[in-house]
C-alpha cells in the first residue's frame, strides 16, 4: 500500500537481521559461511531499501529503535533479538547506525570486526568509531540520553491520566451502587489513555503505582492492577486494541468488592471465618456485576472471566472453589500476577503487612509455578526488574534512592531517583542511571543494599505528586 | 503566489473538504463498497485532500461546538444539532483533526467509515476517538479533550495532599540512609533471563487463548451454582446462562450452544443440586425448543451452509416436541435449500413424537412448508398420518397435491385407497397421473379394480396419451389373466369413430404388455409390428425389445 510501511517492515527485518549477524560473528569467525551467508542475506535486504531511500539510519533511543525517526514496531518473535541488540548498542555507547550508497559484504565484515571488539577499549564507541572509520557506507553516531527537559509536563499528563482514572473507577463503583448507567464508551478512553502513556512514558505511570498512601485503596488498586497489567501486556506484545481490553478487565476485576460491607473492607484488623467467607465471595459478586451491567459481548464475558479467575491459582487453588477443572484465562493469569503485586506491596489489604517490593517479587518467585504463571512471571519480572519501581535502595556510592525505573535490558541495574547523596545530605533527585560507566570502564553506581520503604514511609510521591 | 492568495486558496479548498467530508459521511452508509457512488465519494475526498497536501505539509482542522476551523478562520458552521459535523466531533472530546502529507486513500476511506457510522445504534460500544485510536492512523492525528473523563475534579488534589501529608520527614528518611549502612547486602540476587523457549511457548499459549471463551463464560455461571445463597442469585445466574445461550447463537457458535445444554444435562444429573435449581435448569434445557432460540438457530442455519453433521445430531438429541411448532414457522422463512434441508432432517425426527402438531404445518398459508411437511410425514412413514392428508390432496396448489398423493400412496392406510380415487378426478392430469402410479404401488386387488374402472370409463378415451399411458403403465403391476385379457381386447378392439385415439389405448396396451413383461404376450405383440399406426408399431416394438432383454 504504502512505501513508507514497506520500509518499516522491512527496517525490523533489517534490526533482526543485525541482532542475528552479530550473535552469530560472536560465536564463530568472521570468515565462517554461517557469517557469511547471514552477511549476504543482510546485504541483500539493506541494498534494496536503499534503493527506494538514499540514507538508512537506525537509532537506539531510551528502549526502542527508531528508523530514519520512525519508531520500528515489532512482533513477539523479534522480541529477543531487539533486546539483545539494545544491550548490544549500550555496551558501546553506539546510539546509531547509518548506511548510505551501496554496502558491500566486505563493508559489513569490517564493521562486525570493529563492533565485536570495541567493548574491550577503554572507550568502546570511540574504538568502534575508529574501527569503522574506513568503510564509507557504514557511519555510527553515539547513544544519546534522553533528554529529561519537558519532564516537568510528561509527569502532569501522566498524574493526571493516573488520577483520572481513579476518580473514573470511583464514579463507576458509586453509579453501579446507586443503580445508574454506566458509560463503557468512557471507561474505554479511560483504559486508552493509560495505554498510551504505557507506550509512551511506562516508568512514570509505573511510579504512580507505586505510590500506596492513599486513602480509597480499592480504587487506586483497580487502577494500579490496570497499569501493571497493561505493561505485562505490551511487554509480551499485544497490540493496543488487545491492551485496551485487557486494561479494561483488569479495571473491573474487582468489581464485587463493591458488595463486601465497608466494615469489613476497611477493618484494621484480621478478618475472621465469616468476614474471609464473604471477602471470598468477592469473584462472584463480579461476574454478576458485570454481566448486569451490559449485554455480553468479547469484553463483558473476558472481563466476567477475569472477574471470577482472578484470586484463582496457576495450581486452580484459591477461590473461589471450583468441581470441575479449567484453564485459567490468560488474561485472568496476568491480572493475578498484577493483583498480588500490587496488593502486596499495598498497605490497606487483607493481610495488613506491606512488603517491599523487592521482597514482594521474591515471594512470587516462590510462588511461580505452584499459585502463579512462571512463564508470564518471568515476563513480569523482566518488566518491573530485579528492583521494582518503589524500592529503596543504598548505593556503593553511599547514596540512598528510591527505584525510580526498570531497566528491561539490565534488570539489576535500574534508574534510581537519589534523595540521600554520598555526603549524607537530603537532596530531591538526580535521576540517574545505573548503566553508566566512567571512563574506566566500570559503573559508576551498584546497588549494595536494598531497604523496606514502607517502613519509612518514604515513596516517589514527592517526585512524582 | 503571495502569501494572502495563498491563505484564501487553503481556506477555500478545506471548505470543500469538509463539505465533501460531510457527504461522505452520508453518502457512504448507503452504498456498498464496490458500487461507483461509493468509490466516487471516497476518490473524491481524497482528491480534495490532495490537493491542499500537495503544497502544505499537514491540514490541522480545529474543532469547536459548531464550527469548525482552519487556524482561526471558519470552514464550517452550523448553529443546529442535527447533522452537525462539528458538533458530531466536539461532543466525543475531539478537538484536533491534522491530515499529514502521505495520506493514504486507505486511511480516509477508514476514516469515513468511523465517522459514517450510526453512534445513536446501541451496537457501537465505542465513540469516535476510540476508533480514531484504535486504528492508529499515520497520517491522522487528533488531539482529544480528555477532561470530560473526570468524575471528581478535586480528586487528584486531594489525593495528591494526602499521600504528600504521610509521606516521610527528613528524620524518617535519615534515619532511614542510617539503617541501610546496616541492612543486610543484596548479593544472590536472580537475573531472569528470557530464552527463545519461553518466546514460543509464549506465542503458543496466546495463540490458544483465542477461542472458546463463550464455553469458559459458562462453564463459570456452572460453577456458579455451587455458591449461590438466596433466590437472587440463583434467579441472576439463571437469566445469565439464558443470555449465555442466546448470545452463543446471536454469534453463529453452535459448538459453544451445545457445550452449553451439555453442561445443563450434566447439571440436571447432579444429585448435589437442590430441586429448586433444578428446576430451573428444566426450564432453560426446555428453551432450547423454544420459537426464540429456534429462530436464532435458522439463521444460523440460512447463512452457513457448511456445519458440522455431529454438531447437528447433537443439536437434534435437544429438542423435544414443542420445537415442532417454531420449526414449522421457521421452514416457512429461511430462504436458503440447505437451511430447510436441515429443519426438514429435524422435523422427521421429532414429528415421530407428535405427528398431530406436525399436521399442522398441513394448514400453513404457504404452499411450500405444506409440501415440506408431506414430504416429512412421507419419511416418518406413519399411517396414522393419512387422515391428516384427506384435506390436502384438495389443496389449490397442484404440487402440494402431488406430494400429498406420494404420501398417502406410500402410508398405504385403509382410507387412502378411497382418497386416490377420487383424486383421479381430479382436474389438472399430472395429479391423476400421480394418483394412478401411487394406486399401482398399492398393488391390491382394489385398486387394481379402482384403475381398471377408471380405464374402461367412456371418456377415458378422450385424455392425452401421455395420462393414458400413466394408466395403462400403473395396470402392468398386476400380471393376472383379468389384466391380460383386458389389455387383448383393448388391442382387437375394431373402431370406427375415434380412430385414432383408439390406436392410442392400443399402443398404450402394447406398452403395458411390455412393462408386465411376461413372454406369453410376444405373440401378441408381434402381430402388432405390422401396423399402419406408427404409435402402435412404435409401442410394440419398445415392449417386445423390453421383454426380450429382461429374458435375457
Amino acid at each position: 500500500m504504502s512505501e513508507d510501511r514497506e520500509a518499516l517492515k522491512y527496517s525490523k527485518d533489517i534490526i533482526n537481521q543485525l541482532a542475528v549477524i552479530i550473535r552469530t560473528a560472536q560465536i564463530h569467525d568472521i570468515g565462517n559461511v554461517a557469517v557469511v551467508s547471514a552477511i549476504d542475506k543482510f546485504v541483500t535486504s539493506i541494498n534494496s531499501l536503499l534503493r527506494e531511500y538514499n540514507i538508512l539510519t537506525f537509532e537506539l533511543l531510551g528502549e526502542f529503535f527508531y528508523f530514519n525517526e520512525t519508531r520500528v514496531r515489532y512482533a513477539m518473535e523479534y522480541l529477543l533479538n531487539f533486546d539483545f541488540l539494545a544491550r548490544e548498542f549500550k555496551r558501546r555507547d553506539l546510539g546509531s547506525i547509518t548506511f548510505s550508497g551501496r554496502i558491500k559484504g566486505e563493508d559489513v565484515k569490517v564493521f562486525l570486526r570493529a563492533f565485536i571488539s570495541s567493548p574491550y577499549a577503554q572507550t568502546p564507541y570511540e574504538a568502534l568509531l575508529e574501527g569503522t572509520s574506513t568503510i564509507d557506507s557504514i557511519s555510527v553516531g553515539p547513544l544519546k540520553k534522553i533528554v529529561e527537559e519537558g519532564d516537568f509536563d510528561i509527569r502532569r499528563v501522566v498524574k493526571k491520566t493516573y488520577f483520572n482514572a481513579v476518580s473514573f473507577t470511583k464514579g463507576v463503583i458509586t453509579k453501579i451502587k446507586s443503580g445508574e448507567k454506566v458509560s463503557i464508551k468512557k471507561a474505554k478512553r479511560v483504559v486508552e489513555s493509560m495505554v498510551d502513556m504505557i507506550l509512551q512514558e511506562e516508568e512514570l505511570l509505573l511510579g504512580m503505582t507505586a505510590i500506596k498512601d492513599y486513602d480509597e485503596y480499592t480504587y487506586h488498586h483497580s487502577v494500579n492492577v490496570s497499569i501493571l497489567s497493561v505493561a505485562l501486556g505490551q511487554r509480551i506484545g499485544l497490540n493496543r486494541r488487545a491492551l485496551t481490553e485487557l486494561g479494561l478487565v483488569a479495571l473491573f476485576h474487582d468489581i464485587g468488592k463493591m458488595e463486601v460491607p465497608p466494615e469489613i473492607l476497611n477493618k484494621p484488623t484480621n478478618f475472621n471465618d465469616d468476614e474471609w467467607r464473604i471477602i471470598q465471595k468477592h469473584p462472584f459478586w463480579g461476574v454478576r456485576a458485570i454481566l448486569k451491567l451490559k449485554g455480553l459481548d468479547n469484553t463483558s464475558i473476558r472481563t466476567a472471566i477475569v472477574t471470577f479467575e482472578h484470586h484463582l491459582n496457576y495450581d486452580l487453588s484459591g477461590y473461589p472453589k471450583i468441581t470441575r477443572s479449567l484453564n485459567l484465562d490468560f488474561y485472568s493469569r496476568i491480572v493475578s500476577l498484577a493483583d498480588q503485586y500490587d496488593a502486596m506491596t499495598s498497605s490497606r489489604v487483607y493481610s495488613r503487612i506491606p512488603m517491599s517490593p523487592d521482597k514482594a517479587l521474591s515471594v512470587m518467585m516462590e510462588r511461580a509455578g505452584t499459585q502463579l504463571d512462571p512463564l508470564l512471571f518471568k515476563f513480569f519480572i523482566n518488566m518491573i526488574g530485579v528492583y521494582p519501581i518503589g524500592t529503596l535502595v543504598l548505593l556503593d556510592t553511599k547514596e540512598l534512592g528510591l527505584v525510580y525505573g526498570a531497566n528491561p535490558v539490565f534488570q539489576d541495574r535500574p534508574r534510581v531517583l537519589i534523595i540521600i547523596d554520598s555526603e549524607g545530605k537530603r537532596v530531591s533527585g538526580p535521576i540517574v542511571d545505573l548503566t553508566e560507566k566512567g571512563e574506566d570502564g566500570k559503573y559508576l553506581r551498584t546497588i549494595i543494599k536494598t531497604m523496606d520503604p514502607n517502613k519509612y514511609r518514604i515513596n516517589l510521591a514527592e517526585y512524582l505528586l | 503566489m503571495t502569501k494572502d492568495i495563498r491563505q484564501i486558496d487553503d481556506v477555500r479548498i478545506t471548505r470543500d473538504i469538509v463539505q465533501t467530508i460531510l457527504k461522505a459521511k452520508k453518502t457512504i452508509r448507503m452504498y456498498p463498497e464496490n458500487n461507483p457512488i461509493y468509490l466516487k465519494t471516497i476518490e473524491d475526498v481524497y482528491s480534495r485532500f490532495r490537493e491542499f497536501l500537495d503544497y502544505r505539509d499537514e491540514l490541522t482542522l480545529r474543532i469547536k461546538q459548531y464550527e469548525i476551523l482552519l487556524d482561526t478562520t471558519p470552514v464550517y458552521s452550523n448553529p443546529d444539532k442535527e447533522d452537525n459535523l462539528a458538533l458530531f466531533f466536539f461532543k466525543d472530546g475531539l478537538r484536533e483533526l491534522t491530515f499529514l502529507k502521505g495520506l493514504y486513500r486507505e486511511e480516509i476511506e477508514e476514516f469515513l467509515k468511523i465517522i459514517a457510522l450510526d453512534f445513536d445504534r446501541e451496537i457501537v460500544d465505542d465513540d469516535v476517538v476510540t476508533l480514531l485510536w484504535e486504528r492508529d492512523f499515520q497520517n491522522i492525528k487528533y488531539v482529544a479533550d480528555e477532561e470530560f473523563l473526570t468524575e471528581d475534579e478535586g480528586y487528584e488534589d486531594k489525593a495528591s495532599e494526602t499521600v504528600k501529608t504521610r509521606s516521610a520527614t527528613v528524620d524518617e528518611i535519615m534515619k532511614a540512609y542510617t539503617d541501610a549502612f546496616l541492612a543486610e547486602g543484596v548479593n544472590g540476587i536472580s537475573i531472569v533471563n528470557l530464552t527463545d523457549k519461553d518466546l514460543q511457548s509464549l506465542v503458543k499459549e496466546m495463540e490458544g487463548d483465542q477461542e472458546g471463551k463463550i464455553e469458559k463464560l459458562s462453564d463459570i455461571l456452572f460453577e456458579m451454582i455451587y455458591h449461590i445463597e438466596n433466590q437472587a442469585e440463583l434467579e441472576d445466574i439463571y437469566r445469565f446462562i439464558r443470555n449465555t445461550m442466546t448470545y452463543s447463537l446471536e454469534q453463529g457458535n453452535m459448538d459453544a450452544f451445545i457445550h452449553i445444554a451439555k453442561s445443563l444435562i450434566r447439571m440436571s444429573e447432579d444429585k448435589g443440586i437442590s430441586e429448586g435449581i433444578k428446576k430451573l435448569i428444566h426450564i432453560l434445557l426446555s428453551s432450547i425448543s423454544s420459537e426464540e432460540m429456534i429462530n436464532y438457530v435458522g439463521e444460523i442455519f440460512d447463512t452457513n451452509p457448511e456445519i458440522d453433521e455431529g454438531i447437528l445430531l447433537e443439536y437434534k438429541e435437544l429438542l423435544d416436541k414443542t420445537a415442532i411448532s417454531p420449526l414449522i414457522a421457521l421452514l416457512g422463512r429461511l430462504k436458503s435449500i440447505h437451511g430447510r434441508k436441515r429443519v426438514i432432517s429435524l422435523l422427521v425426527d421429532l414429528g415421530k413424537m407428535d405427528i398431530q402438531t406436525l399436521a399442522k404445518g398441513l394448514y400453513d398459508s404457504r404452499w411450500y412448508v405444506v409440501r415440506n411437511i408431506l414430504y416429512i410425514l412421507r419419511q416418518i412413514g406413519d399411517k396414522k398420518a393419512v387422515e391428516y392428508l384427506i384435506d390436502t390432496v384438495r389443496h389449490p396448489d397442484s404440487r402440494v397435491r402431488r406430494e400429498a398423493i406420494k404420501a398417502i400412496g406410500e402410508l398405504k392406510s385403509p382410507h387412502s385407497l378411497q382418497i386416490l380415487k377420487d383424486c383421479l378426478n381430479d382436474y389438472d392430469p399430472s395429479i391423476r397421473k400421480t394418483a394412478v402410479k401411487a394406486l399401482s404401488n398399492f398393488g391390491s386387488e382394489t385398486a387394481k379394480r379402482i384403475i381398471l374402472a377408471k380405464v374402461n370409463e367412456k371418456d377415458f378415451l378422450n385424455r392425452e396419451f401421455d395420462e393414458k399411458k400413466e394408466f395403462y403403465e400403473a395396470l402392468s403391476k398386476w400380471d393376472d389373466d383379468e389384466i391380460r385379457e383386458f389389455l387383448i381386447r383393448v388391442l382387437k378392439k375394431r373402431a370406427f369413430l375415434k380412430r385414432s385415439k383408439h390406436d392410442e389405448n392400443k399402443a398404450c396396451a402394447a406398452y403395458c404388455l411390455g412393462f408386465i413383461g411376461n413372454r406369453d404376450n410376444l405373440a401378441v405383440l408381434e402381430r402388432l409390428r405390422d401396423s399402419k399406426n406408427n404409435l402402435i408399431r412404435e409401442y410394440a416394438n419398445f415392449a417386445i425389445r423390453k421383454i426380450e432383454y429382461e429374458r435375457r
